[in-house]
């Protein structure tokens, strides 16, 4: 059987996942809190750009707005709500990111419904490139392009600047870089930001490619934290690289037989679940928990 | 002399209090759970009675919820999907060889059992944070395997199913003397009750002092000769087999069950009942289970959206996480204090 189709299908898929696992890390690191509310905040910046080009909008003005509403929101919960939570243990961080989750969930429900067969249609769309003889959207090519320049842009924003040293050092120690004069605040304030950005622009591309659903995008966040596990939570360049494989796992359980194809959703979380089983959490940041 | 005997009086104090405390907390469970399905049963019928037997089997999800996370510290995202899997074994035991309901019960409980045995397997190499990441993922593959393969319906073959136009599902049968709506819904407020005293009986015994000192500091339990992996596996074991029994009496209930009814979600949801209900007594997964079914059937019946519920149970966890005591702690503390003062006044 020619696997290629699947792979090149895989490809859109697995650089969503791939930004949303990098989005995720990089929030883990800096502030410890995993945002189940991740995807919920991809899904309100669909649903805006959407709604607003149904309302004959330019679709950039509407990419724009759904990005900086999610960008918003999460710079909203981590300035204001997350530092009341600040000296807790990081499950109870994350429980709490998933209440937001859930809310946000409501909202979209009951805004624009669920199960309502809807797709974010992009400009894109439309282009193709030949990739080893299989024809692929330019979204998809897009999407793997606009990840890898983001996790790059990322990894420069850590090396170069201030604010990814103040990063750098929250992951390793957060109690001693406050200590040392880190303001800590600022800097988590900065990476719930980052993370706002990069779910938006994940919640726009998977319901161009996926659907655009409340439930499907507010879920895209389990695959995402697989991916991530595969990363330890901690590596970039993992979390980068588990996203792809993630995409890749679902892709090609499609060609296999349709009783396994049915179940292709739960193929990264399987994948995860083998991975701490066999490899376990290691020396990644939540090793510490 | 005054050296010997001062520890003998505290001992004896100490020995006696838990005691009293015990048959009070017997007394109350009997009462609490008594009284509040009697007056459901008295005035609640068709949708009511069916929203509250659907709540007493979320109730039992929550006991095991708050069990994992009061006593051990862990974070369990999965209790619904486990509720599932008690029901898919339920049905699958009735259709092969049709036994009593309580053997039917039984399977479930125990089927469940081992399930959460082998979804608690990777609690004894982690905990925190990666153990709710690890359920909550369980939930995820659940929700996408029961969906596609869905519950037995009477059919032939392991999967049991039958043809597309589904006329030839057979229902599980209720127990006789619980045929009727109203008497399903007391033997289901029966067996929770039930239930609470097993957990109850566990949380006061050897293994809920074994789970503390676990929960305190493992090498310091390791030191002090506790068995940590036979006990982590009991306490998922136990918690499995609760929810096992809930997910028979759901299929009791409505006689056959359907995939899309065991979304992840709901075992979020679960655990925002454990929180808001409280999770350090029996009286918080009380009112937590009964607060997770309660308010979206109060929606439906008001005509509000029921995504308004979500919306609800999201800004309630955020709160709640600022209340460790929940719902069902704080009104213990309540008459506790009460108790106190009673006593002090007859002392005086």
């Amino acid at each position: 059987m020619n696997l290629l189709p699947f792979v090149a299908s895989g490809v859109g898929l697995g650089a969503i996942y791939a930004l949303a696992s990098v989005g995720l890390v990089i929030l883990y690191r800096a502030s410890g809190t995993l945002n189940f509310a991740f995807g919920a905040f991809g899904g309100i910046s669909a649903f805006l750009a959407w709604q607003l080009k149904q309302s004959d909008v330019p679709e950039p003005i509407g990419w724009i707005v759904g990005i900086a509403v999610s960008t918003g929101i999460a710079y909203g919960y981590g300035r204001y709500f997350a530092p009341h939570l600040a000296h807790r243990d990081r499950v109870v961080r994350a429980i709490a990111t998933l209440g937001l989750a859930l809310f946000l969930f409501g909202g979209m429900a009951l805004y624009w419904g669920v199960g309502v067969a809807r797709r974010l249609a992009l400009p894109t769309d439309l282009n193709f490139v030949v990739l080893f003889g299989v024809r692929l959207s330019l979204t998809r090519v897009i999407a793997l392009g606009l990840s890898l320049a983001m996790v790059c842009s990322i990894g420069l924003l850590l090396s170069k600047t201030r604010v990814g040293l103040g990063m750098r050092a929250l992951a390793s120690d957060r109690n001693i870089s406050a200590a040392i004069g880190v303001r800590v605040v600022r800097i988590e304030s900065v990476a719930w930001l980052i993370n706002g950005v990069f779910a938006g622009i994940a919640g726009i591309l998977l319901a161009n490619i996926n659907r655009l659903d409340a439930g499907t995008l507010t879920f895209l966040v389990i695959p995402a934290i697989a991916a991530a596990i595969m990363a330890r939570l901690s590596s970039l360049s993992g979390a980068f690289i588990g996203g792809i494989v993630s995409g890749q796992i679902e892709a090609l359980l499609i060609a296999s037989s349709p009783e396994i194809a049915n179940l292709r959703s739960a193929g990264p979380y399987i994948a995860a679940l083998i991975f701490l089983m066999i490899v376990g959490v290691g020396h990644g940041v939540g090793a510490r928990e | 002399m005054t050296e010997v005997s001062q520890p003998d009086t505290v001992t004896l104090v100490a020995q006696a209090e838990p005691e009293i405390a015990g048959r009070l907390r017997a007394i109350a469970i009997v009462v609490v759970v008594g009284v509040v399905s009697g007056i459901i049963a008295l005035t609640c019928g068709g949708y009511w009675l069916s929203n509250f037997t659907q709540s007493y089997c979320m109730v039992l999800a929550v006991l095991g919820c708050a069990l994992l996370y009061g006593q051990l510290g862990l974070v369990s995202l999965s209790q619904w999907a486990l509720v599932g899997v008690g029901g898919w074994v339920s049905l699958r035991v009735y259709h092969y060889v049709h036994p009593p309901f309580f053997v039917t019960m039984l399977a479930g409980g125990i089927g469940a059992s081992v399930v959460g045995m082998i979804w608690g397997l990777p609690a004894l190499r982690m905990r925190g944070l990666y153990l709710a990441l690890v359920t909550l993922m369980l939930a995820g593959a659940f929700q996408t395997l029961v969906t596609v393969i869905s519950f037995p319906v009477g059919g032939p073959g392991f999967l049991g199913q039958v043809g597309a136009s589904g006329n030839d599902r057979i229902n599980m049968a209720r127990p006789n003397f619980a045929s009727s709506d109203t008497s399903y819904f007391l033997f289901v407020a029966f067996i929770t009750m039930l239930c609470i005293f097993l957990v109850e009986a566990h949380r006061r015994s050897k293994p809920g002092r074994a789970w503390a000192l676990i929960r305190k500091n493992e090498q310091m339990a390791v030191a002090a000769g506790v068995r940590i992996v036979f006990y982590k596996a009991w306490a998922f074991a136990l918690t499995g087999f609760v929810a096992g029994v809930s997910g028979a009496l759901l299929a009791g209930l409505f006689g056959q069950l359907d995939g899309s009814a065991f979304p992840a979600t709901t075992s979020i949801v679960i655990f925002i009942g454990t929180l808001l209900g409280g999770y350090e007594v029996w009286l918080g997964s009380f009112l937590g289970g009964l607060l997770t079914r309660f308010v979206p059937a109060l929606l439906i019946d008001l005509n509000v959206n029921t995504n308004v519920g979500f919306m609800l149970f999201g800004a309630a966890l955020l709160f709640a996480l600022r209340d460790p005591l929940g719902l069902g702690g704080q009104l213990t503390l309540l008459a506790e204090r009460l108790y106190e003062k009673i006593q002090a006044q007859r002392k005086s």
